[in-house]
This record gives structure tokens, C-alpha cells and sequence, in this order.
């Protein structure tokens, strides 16, 4: 009897991951939140319908273009389920999905789970301000809606990801009033051995870079918004040169008129699923924060789960795409991984990863936060905007001792809300780091990663357990 | 491996071991009061509970400890000097029957509550659904109801309950777990991964896990846990006033101050678990559905698994002597 997969998102790692255990004769099921395939990188347009110019670079298109395609070719053979989230993951391998007002349990022989990474930023004060957004939202608007955020926009924050929406804004016919990036890009250029690795996508982060110069948009280095003006919306943005360490430097504050602030500083790992049940997991900030530890074939500590992509550390769409393949492969035929004849069927693709890996590991260097920058929150800085806890009450909480992200909660409810913590528990942690915490703790995992109605629970068909 | 004496040990840190040091160490006797929990700060029964108090049982027991309890609660935010306060809220219980045994029992108990000065009654149906309009009509057949029942935050009020203790010298630790007590001379000495501790007194306060430290001291003590799940929901306006209680259905439901509501479900199951059973959610949304109909369109945040502890015993409890 065939092997049954099943594959949670749709991005790179998991439409590869889908295509290659099809191809090995495996029964796949793939569920994304999204309604059409192509996860957060190569997000389509909301409908088919919708326009839109090329904002993204050619590269990059080639390689949606082709990977769509092929799932889209698969689908009608696969179990493809769109606009369906997965709240629950348990040891057994047993999936709770909910599409709307109903929810369904999944089983299945492998779980490969491809649910990427979410946004990182740093609280500083009026971050809450309608018109501060995340910039990969911004760029999800653009994607998907063909919408710009903004008439006037600041973009800021470190790593590659500001680089690429100021230039995706210009594309798109918008105005970038300023770039302000943490990290100077000559840092990065100093690893060329690695950079050489991965030179396809250094070209295309290079022609994004031209289109911001072109465009005449003035670039800050070492600068990050340190306040936001504005009650009701965003007016105006307060960048400043920040040292080493992330303070401020006196003297250098730059006022800039805007209606958006577009701000990253990296990226967490979607592990909720993962870590719901049971899969042990490792601490490693610039590339996700907690993330599952996994061997060569994305397999975890726990038998029959897989995690593949950016979900199990930041390295990009090439080795997500790649990596996807790999799992679904493992996933799909769990008894022959130890054969050498598997490792030889896998070898583009494991030599594909290694040398990107080595090519991330030199970006992420622009992606390592100095610590003084969360000092930027004052003590009435909303940090958990669920539940409305300010900086002064996790303080508070931290001098009584309570320094684990579970103490935390428990005395000051930052991430029992809506989100569930995907938002503020790394400002919550790196704070109690701050205050003296021993590390980066992790919350303990509760279902549900995603809020579904007592409805929806309640329509679970008795059969489909 | 290293030793401590301490004049009295108090095995867990939730509401019975906080609330005992916090009382012992008030009367100033100068003791050495030493707080060992095995777990972090609120992660035991206490805080994982519904959160509620009530002087509606059916036992006096039960019944005069709720007075107590609740004349505390009152004032407790002043008394442990907590500005903050503990969200108390007093909106009454309403225990609901759904059948004719149900609605006798209840009957009975508040002619006991009663007898002790409880101000409890009986409501019909069409007063409950009134008081609470969400409320399923299905079956029921009317309730009890005590407007000074209520609930608090279990963490704020752990919370308040650390902070005076240590302020009064007590000595409270977290992530210690006790993994024998055994008698040495006149006291005791209990035994920990970090070392040993010296003890004249031990105050077990583990709840339903008190067996488990007597047991080798050859102590049988009959209590048991009740495994519970719970569920929240996202903060919504106030819909349900009153905490309600559905003895057919198992379930508590306390919509708490920030507008999430609690539901707490009793259901026989294996073990001593605190993580949610993956049939949970499944099993408890058709129920409460059934129970407050008007709250079906609620989403569901989080769910975890808890336990409490059977009838409490209060008195001398005659085991063999050690």
C-alpha cells in the first residue's frame, strides 16, 4: 500500500515537497492557509484575475513560474487543500485542519511540515500606530492585492527583505521616502567566498539595490526608527544612528513626513505545529529563533515528522525548494533513507543546499540584532498588542522574577491573545534577557495555533477521527 | 550533595502552600519557612484551574471553607498589599439542572447552604435564561444561584501571595522538586536533586499529588485527581454574567474580566496530563455548544489539561502514626 503524506504549507518547500513524494507513488495531502499556491515568496495575486506589473525580479519570477506550474499540474492527482489552516499537530501524527466553518482530523504515514517563517520587529515607541506594518506586508499587499500600503514610505530594519520592498514599491509606481538599514552591506561584502556561492541571488539582490539608486531614494546606514509621530496614523518617522551596542547616538535623529513605516528585522520560524507535538527544537536567532532540530532529510526527534524550508531555519527559497524535495522523498519513502541508492537520487539537491546554506549563513550576518535596540521601548511601549502589555508591566513582572516567557504570561497575559504569541514572544523574551533571564526560553505549546470557532470544533465529522 | 535546615517545609507553591507560608510567616514566630515547587511560577493545579469560588456544595465542609475563602478575597488585594488587584469578580454561580435528579439535588444543597447562612436559591428555567440569554433551552429545567460566588485570576492572585510571602522573610523556590520525605529523629529530612533538606515540619501541599510523598512514609490518604480540559476563547462583550455550572454536561463556564470565556470540562481520562488529549476539542465544542448555543461563534484560543483534587479533608486525618 502507497505511503500516505501529509504536507502542511504551500510555499517552496512544500510544493516541491508534494511533487517529489507524488512521484515516488506516495498518497498526498497538502494543506495551506492560503487560497492559491505559492506561499509568502511567490505569493500569487489574490485571484487570477487580478493584475498587476512584475515587481519581483526576473529570476525570481522564472523560478515561481516554473515551481506553480509544476504543482498546479499535480493537483488534480494530489488531496490539495487551499484556504485551510492547521491548528493542532499531536506526536501520533494527527492533524487537526479547520476550512472555514468546519474542521476535519488528518492522518496520514509522514507529516512534512513547510510553514515557513513570520516577521520579527522591534517595539519602539508608536510601533502600534496605524501605518507601521510589517515591510513583507506591505509586499504581501503588493502580491496579492496589487495594493501599495502607503503615498509616502519609510522602510527599515535589517537584513535584505528592505532592500527588496523599497525596490518593489518603486517598481509598483510608489514613493520610498527613505531606506534605512541596520546593517551597512559592505559587512556582508566582506564574506565573498560565500557570496560567490549564492551569486545568482546576490545579482538579483543587486538589481533591486540599483532600483532604489536609480530612484534617488535617500539611504541611511546604521540608522532604525526610533519613533513614530501621529496618533491616528502615521505622520512622521524619527530614524536614528544607532552604535554597536544599538543605542542611539546623540545628535542624529532625522525626522521623515510618511503615511507607512514598513519595518523587518528578520525572522521567526512557524514552529507552533512542530513544537505542539513534541519535536525538540534548538535556539539560533538570526535564522529563526527556536527552531527544529532536523537532520539531513528534515526528519525530527519525533518518528514520521518532517520539517523542511525556512520553518526549520532561514535560508531562502533555493534551499526551501530543494529541501522540499529532499523531505518529500524522505516522508515518502521512510524505510529506504539509510540506502545509498537514495542519497545518490538526492545528490543535486543536498549539494544545492550545502552551498546555499553557506551563502545564507554570510546574509544573516546583516540580520544579527544588537541588544540595546530593545531598550528602544519606553515604558508605556505596547510590546504584547493582543492583550495591551507595556513594556513597564513586563518589567515590572521581570523585577518579581519572572523571567520564562510561561511566568511571563502567566502574570501578564503577553501571548494568551489572539495571536498566540507569534508576535510579541521574542520581544517578551529578549526583554527578560535583558533583565536578566539565563536565555531565550520558549512558551509551552498550547493547540490552537490558529483560533477557530466552537462551531467549527463542533462540526467535526465523528467519522474522520 | 548539600544539606539545609528549615524550621518548616512546605512542598508546593500554588494556593494551598503560597497561602499557608504567607499566614505562617504573618504570625511572626521568627520560623524559617522554606516554598519548594517542582515547576515554575503558577504552572501547577492552581494555575490551570477555572478560577472560581463558590459556597454552593452540598457538603459543610466545603461549604465554611468557601465562607472563609471569600471573606479573604474581599480584601485580599489590601491585605497582601497588592495595588493591582486580583480581578476578583462576584457575579454569583448559577448551577444548572438539566433533569428531575439534578434539580432535587440542587434543591437539597441550598436548603443546606442555607442552613449555613448562605444566601443561595432557586431559579426556573426561564430565570436562568434571563439572567444568562445565551443559554441553551434544551432540557433544562432551572438552577441555584449565589450572588456573592465568583472568581479571580489565579495568577494575579499567586502572583500577590509570592510577593508578601517573600516580603515576610519566607523563602520561596521554583524548579526544586522533592522527591522523598522520610522521618529523621524528631523531624524530617526531604530529599531534592540539589540536596537535602532538614525539616522539623513538612507541609505537603501538592493537591492531588499528596499521595504520592505519604505513600512511602506508609500513609494512605485517599485523594484522588479529577482530570479536567479547558478551553478559552477570545475576548467578546459580556455575555455570561454569572458562572455557570451544567452538571449534566460537566462544564464550567466563567467569562473572565477581560472577556474571555473559560470553559472547564470534567471527562474521565487516563493519567495525570496537562497537555490537551487530542480527541479534547472535539469532544467539549458539541457540549458547550449544546450548553450556550449563543457563544457557538466564538473562537477558541487555547486549550490545556488540568487536575484537582477530590473532596478536601480537614480535620485529623487518623493514619498510622509515625
Amino acid at each position: 500500500m502507497p505511503r500516505s503524506v501529509l504536507i502542511v504549507g504551500a510555499g517552496p518547500a512544500g510544493m516541491s515537497a508534494a511533487i517529489e513524494a507524488q512521484a515516488r507513488s506516495a498518497r498526498v495531502i497538502v494543506v495551506d492557509e492560503a487560497a492559491r499556491p505559492g506561499g509568502q515568496i511567490y505569493r500569487q495575486t489574490y485571484r487570477p484575475s487580478t493584475g498587476g506589473g512584475a515587481i519581483a525580479d526576473s529570476g525570481e519570477l522564472a523560478r515561481k513560474e516554473r515551481l506553480i506550474g509544476a504543482f498546479e499540474r499535480l493537483c488534480d492527482k494530489i488531496d490539495y487543500r487551499p484556504s485551510t489552516a492547521a491548528f493542532a499537530l499531536f506526536g501520533s501524527g494527527e492533524l487537526h485542519v479547520a476550512n472555514g466553518a468546519r474542521t476535519e482530523v488528518l492522518h496520514a504515514d509522514s507529516v512534512v511540515l513547510t510553514s515557513g517563517v513570520r516577521e520579527i520587529a522591534i517595539p519602539f515607541p508608536g510601533w502600534t500606530t496605524p501605518g507601521v506594518m510589517y515591510a513583507g506586508g506591505v509586499q504581501a499587499l503588493l502580491k496579492a492585492q496589487s495594493v501599495l500600503a502607503g503615498r509616502r514610505i519609510v522602510v527599515a530594519g535589517a537584513g535584505p527583505l528592505p532592500i527588496v520592498v523599497a525596490a518593489q514599491l518603486l517598481r509598483a509606481g510608489g514613493e520610498v521616502a527613505s531606506l534605512a538599514t541596520l546593517n551597512s552591506l559592505a559587512a556582508t561584502a566582506r564574506e565573498l567566498h560565500a557570496l560567490w556561492k549564492g551569486r545568482d541571488i546576490v545579482l538579483e539582490g543587486l538589481r533591486y539595490l540599483a532600483t532604489v539608486i536609480r530612484a534617488g531614494v535617500p539611504r541611511l546606514s546604521g540608522f532604525v526608527p526610533v519613533r513614530v509621530q501621529g496618533r491616528e496614523q502615521v505622520e512622521s518617522v524619527l530614524l536614528a544612528r544607532v552604535d554597536r551596542d544599538g543605542s542611539i547616538i546623540p545628535n542624529t535623529e532625522r525626522e521623515i513626513a510618511c503615511d507607512v513605516v514598513a519595518v523587518n528585522y528578520g525572522f521567526a520560524s512557524n514552529s507552533e505545529l512542530a513544537l505542539m507535538a513534541g519535536v525538540a527544537m534548538r535556539h539560533d536567532q538570526p535564522s529563526g529563533g527556536w527552531v527544529p532540530v532536523v537532520d539531513e532529510f528534515g526528519r525530527t526527534s519525533v518518528p514520521g515528522i518532517f520539517v523542511a524550508g525556512d520553518a526549520a531555519g532561514l535560508r531562502g527559497a533555493l534551499v526551501a525548494e530543494a529541501e522540499g524535495r529532499i523531505a518529500g522523498a524522505a516522508a515518502a519513502e521512510r524505510e529506504e533513507i539509510k540506502s545509498a541508492q537514495f542519497r545518490v537520487g538526492l545528490s543535486q539537491d543536498l549539494a544545492q543546499r550545502e552551498r546555499l546554506v553557506a551563502f545564507q549563513s554570510a546574509v544573516q550576518s546583516m540580520l544579527r540584532v544588537p541588544t540595546g535596540l530593545w531598550r528602544l521601548a519606553t515604558d508605556d511601549t505596547v510590546v504584547c498588542r493582543c492583550e495591551n502589555v507595556t513594556a513597564s508591566a513586563l518589567r515590572d513582572a521581570f523585577a518579581a522574577g519572572h523571567l520564562t516567557p510561561n511566568t511571563i504570561k502567566r502574570v501578564t497575559r503577553a501571548g494568551m491573545g489572539w495571536c498566540g504569541g507569534r508576535t510579541c514572544l521574542h520581544a517578551v523574551a529578549a526583554l527578560a534577557e535583558l533583565h536578566g533571564a539565563p536565555d531565550a526560553g520558549l512558551m509551552t505549546p498550547r493547540p490552537l495555533a490558529r483560533p477557530v470557532t466552537l462551531a467549527a470544533l463542533a462540526s467535526l465529522d465523528a467519522s474522520s477521527r | 550533595m548539600s544539606s539545609q535546615i528549615t524550621d518548616v517545609l512546605i512542598v508546593g507553591a500554588g494556593a494551598f502552600g503560597l497561602s499557608c507560608a504567607w499566614h505562617m510567616a504573618r504570625r511572626g514566630t521568627g520560623a524559617r519557612l522554606l516554598v519548594l515547587d517542582e515547576g515554575e511560577f503558577a504552572s501547577g493545579a492552581t494555575g490551570r484551574n477555572g478560577a472560581g469560588f463558590r459556597m454552593q456544595w452540598g457538603l459543610e465542609l466545603n461549604i465554611r471553607l468557601c465562607q472563609e475563602s471569600i471573606r479573604f478575597f474581599e480584601t485580599a488585594a489590601e491585605t497582601l498589599d497588592y495595588p493591582r488587584g486580583i480581578e476578583l469578580k462576584q457575579d454569583g454561580y448559577l448551577v444548572l439542572a438539566h433533569s428531575d435528579k439534578a434539580f432535587e439535588r440542587l434543591q437539597e444543597a441550598v436548603r443546606t447552604q442555607r442552613g449555613f447562612g448562605v444566601p443561595s436559591e432557586m431559579l426556573d428555567a426561564d430565570e436562568c435564561c434571563r439572567m444568562v440569554p445565551v443559554l441553551g433551552r434544551n432540557r433544562l429545567l432551572g438552577g441555584s444561584f449565589c450572588a456573592k460566588d465568583g472568581s479571580a485570576s489565579p495568577f494575579l492572585w499567586l502572583d500577590a501571595l509570592l510577593r508578601a510571602a517573600r516580603r515576610e522573610g519566607v523563602d520561596v523556590r521554583y524548579g526544586t522538586r522533592v522527591e522523598a520525605v522520610e522521618k529523621n529523629g524528631s523531624g524530617f529530612r526531604a530529599h531534592t536533586r540539589d540536596g537535602i533538606i532538614e525539616a522539623g515540619k513538612v507541609l505537603l501541599c501538592t493537591d492531588w499529588a499528596v499521595p504520592d510523598l505519604l505513600a512511602p512514609l506508609g500513609i494512605e490518604m485517599p485523594v484522588v485527581p479529577l482530570p479536567k480540559e479547558i478551553l478559552v476563547t477570545a475576548p467578546t462583550r459580556q455575555a455570561v454574567k454569572p458562572i455557570l455550572i451544567s452538571l449534566e454536561h460537566r462544564i464550567a463556564v466563567n467569562q473572565v474580566g477581560r472577556g474571555s470565556v473559560v470553559f472547564t470540562v470534567s471527562r474521565a481520562r487516563e493519567g495525570r496530563s496537562t497537555e490537551t488529549t487530542p480527541d479534547f476539542l472535539s469532544f467539549a465544542a458539541p457540549k458547550i455548544v449544546d450548553l450556550v448555543p449563543g457563544l457557538a461563534h466564538l473562537p477558541v484560543l487555547r486549550s490545556w489539561g488540568a487536575s484537582q483534587a477530590s473532596l478536601p479533608i480537614c480535620s485529623r486525618y487518623s493514619a498510622k502514626p509515625i
